[in-house]
């Protein structure tokens, strides 16, 4: 059984290498279920799409945003899964990649995965991260009229936070 | 390998809910105060009986959690990270310290896993019951079911309070296992309690799954189709309910899933009778399996010691709660604090399904089918 | 604490699910953001007169577990006064019973022209 996954996960990396030999910078393979690919982010449409009709990933989970003030960049990360091929169900696969952290944007994936419609405007809302071409990119879980700063990130510490 | 979703047509246009607004129609707010499930707005707009579009608007009880989580130390996260779902805690807590002990490499033993499964599907009967009293009862208009259902949920809380020391907030799983082993009286108590509930199912199934006034209501409304089950990401009962038979204990099995033998309800139709019948199928469910774990039970030591230190990396886990899929991103940098949460869980990912399903209905259809999604605010929010 | 078990009807108590203008007490349980206090201030003051309220578990009554964080209230006796605090993480059902009737002797003590 060990061998079978493996080779499924290899599988999975080795067509998405040659498919995108330039837009994959890295890979990594953790455990029995959870591959991680790092990519480029102007080609995420591109991928995107190759990935629902020719690998099977049908859905995106969730998409996080990761703030890193030392390096300056802020990483946006789609967890995907398969929901319609019984072979690759239990994988998901993180999509991974970096924007620069006083102007992050990216292309919007809900042309091609529509289940990324509320994670993307809950990292807007949180990060700042622009996706273009969202439809409706407006703020989700914060107050109204809130004027502040993105609240996610690690440089805006709430007066409050922290005091016992 | 080419999927079976449809690709001759060109992709479908984006959900446009906030679409110019015909002179006929008119806007209604429904909420935000909803006493029974926690507050959430849905804004309707609606011609005459139809509702035409909608949109959600939520965050009226967004409390900040994974901001929160990189203030506090691992452990001291467990509290405020399983109020999200209060019903449902176990499910949130075990979610939090699975990738946690994978980053450390601490190793429950076996009585531990056996212990928290059965702490876990005792969780999912309570929160199914919640469920059948307020958002399938209380929302349609049966009252009777509520009176039951929250009659008999209080008895699980008491056996909950005699294993755990709480009653709804338990705590029970910090990383290394549970705090607590199994009171000398509990497994007597338990299986007395499961033979009553069984009789009280079929009860159940007289009253409210096989009312005429219930089917009428609920069978063929708010029908969602296998594909676009998928293509939306759903999770949980809701997709059970479309035919799609995926659950994460199958899966990816975590606990002492992999040694007990149980079954996933699913069911072909979509519509909101058919995601009624699939809780209803998985509380069965749930008390062949906790049977099964009171007579497997190992013996031996219950947890082991871990680290107060997260190492440096991340880590992924996931579990099944009663609403669906629930994956955890840990990441560490080798303090005591964790440098990013991120949760992702089965309310939040059914927020999509409102614009969908909640078109061309009549407003009385809207109570069934936001009952039939069991969205529940204060997770999706949290 | 509205099921069977601990029956509230039996001491006058009943929850409305209806017209917020036939209320008499409002039982503000659980955590208040800063985006829906707006809209509790809306509904306490759609009561009709005479009214009360009711701050159940922590988070009412101070923030709780969730203090420091950036969307929250913390004083929920700035919006309106409140008669009875009932503590606890949650509150067992027991305690909110006892303070309806200790808000019933509160009502019973109170004169005219308070």
């Amino acid at each position: 059984m060990a061998n079978q996954s493996s080779t499924r996960k290899e599988d999975l990396v080795n067509k998405l290498k040659t498919r995108f030999p330039e837009a994959i910078k890295s890979s990594k393979i953790e455990g029995k279920r959870r591959i991680t690919i790092t990519f480029d982010k102007d080609k995420l449409l591109d991928i995107a799409q190759f990935m629902r009709d020719e690998l099977g990933f049908d859905h995106v989970k969730g998409v996080a945003g990761v703030d890193d003030p030392t390096h300056k960049k802020i990483e946006v990360l789609y967890f995907t899964g398969s929901l319609s091929i019984p072979e690759i169900e239990d994988i998901i696969l993180v999509l991974q990649t970096e924007l620069a952290r006083d102007n992050p944007t990216i292309a919007s994936a809900v042309s091609v995965w529509e289940s990324a419609h509320f994670h993307e405007r809950e990292t807007f809302e949180m990060f700042g991260v622009k996706f273009e071409g969202h439809p409706d990119l407006r703020k989700l879980l914060t107050l109204d009229n809130w004027d502040g700063p993105p609240p996610m990130l690690k440089d805006i510490k709430f007066p409050e936070m922290g005091q016992r | 390998m080419t999927t079976n979703l449809d690709q001759t047509k060109p992709p479908a246009p984006p959900i446009t809910i906030t679409a110019a607004k015909e002179p006929s129609t008119l806007d209604v707010s429904v909420g935000p105060q909803h006493p029974g499930s926690g507050h959430m707005r849905i804004i309707i707009r609606v011609d005459g009986d139809y509702i035409v579009s909608v949109d959600p608007d939520i965050g009226y009880v967004h409390r900040g959690c994974e901001k929160i989580a990189e203030y506090r130390t691992a452990v001291s996260n467990i509290p405020h990270l399983e109020r999200p779902c209060i019903i449902d805690a176990i499910h949130l807590n075990w979610g939090y310290v699975l990738p946690i002990q994978e980053l450390q490499g601490v190793v429950v033993p076996p009585r531990g896993q056996y212990i928290s499964t059965i702490a876990a599907e005792m969780n999912r009967i309570m929160s199914h019951l919640y469920w059948l009293a307020i958002n399938a009862g209380v929302f349609s208009g049966h009252t009777t079911i509520f009176m039951y259902a929250f009659g008999d949920r209080d008895l699980f809380i008491e056996l909950a309070e005699m294993l755990t020391g709480a009653r709804l907030t338990y705590s029970f799983l910090p990383p290394g296992g549970p705090r607590r082993d199994l009171p000398a009286e509990f497994q007597h108590r338990l299986l007395q309690l499961l033979g009553y509930f069984e009789k009280r199912l079929v009860e159940y199934d007289r009253i409210f799954l096989s009312n005429p006034l219930v089917i009428a209501r609920a069978k063929g409304v708010g029908i969602l189709k296998r594909e676009e089950a998928i293509k939306l990401g759903l999770t949980g009962p809701v997709l059970r309910g479309s035919g799609v038979k995926y659950d994460v204990r199958k899966v990816e099995p975590y606990g002492a899933y992999a040694d007990l033998d149980f079954e996933i309800p699913t069911f072909e139709e979509g519509d909101s009778y058919a995601r009624f019948l699939v809780r209803f199928e998985e509380m069965k469910e749930s008390i062949k399996i906790i049977r099964q774990a009171l007579e497997k039970m190992p013996k031996g030591p219950i947890a082991r010691k871990a680290p107060l230190i997260i190492p440096e990396g991340e880590a992924i886990g996931r579990v099944e709660s009663s609403r669906g899929e629930l994956t955890y991103m840990v990441k560490g940098d080798n303090s005591d604090k964790p440098s990013r949460v991120k949760i992702m869980n089965g309310s939040f990912r059914s927020l999509i399904a409102f614009p969908y399903l909640l078109r061309k209905v009549h407003v009385a259809d809207m109570p069934i089918i936001y009952g039939s999604l069991d969205y529940w605010p204060l997770e999706a929010d949290r | 604490m509205m099921g069977p078990r601990l029956d509230p009807e039996r001491f006058g108590l009943q929850a409305v699910a209806g017209s917020l203008r036939q209320c008499d007490l409002l039982i503000v349980e659980g955590t208040v953001t800063k985006k829906m206090a707006k809209r509790l201030k809306i509904v306490y003051e759609q009561m009709a007169k005479p009214r009360y309220v009711v701050a159940m578990g922590d988070c009412a009554c101070s923030g709780g577990l969730f203090h420091d964080s950036y969307s929250i209230v913390n004083d929920v006796h700035k919006l309106f006064p409140v008669d009875v605090y009932i503590p606890g993480c949650p509150p067992r059902p027991e305690a909110l019973l006892s303070a309806m009737l200790k808000l019933r002797e509160k009502i019973r003590r109170e004169e005219v022209f308070a």
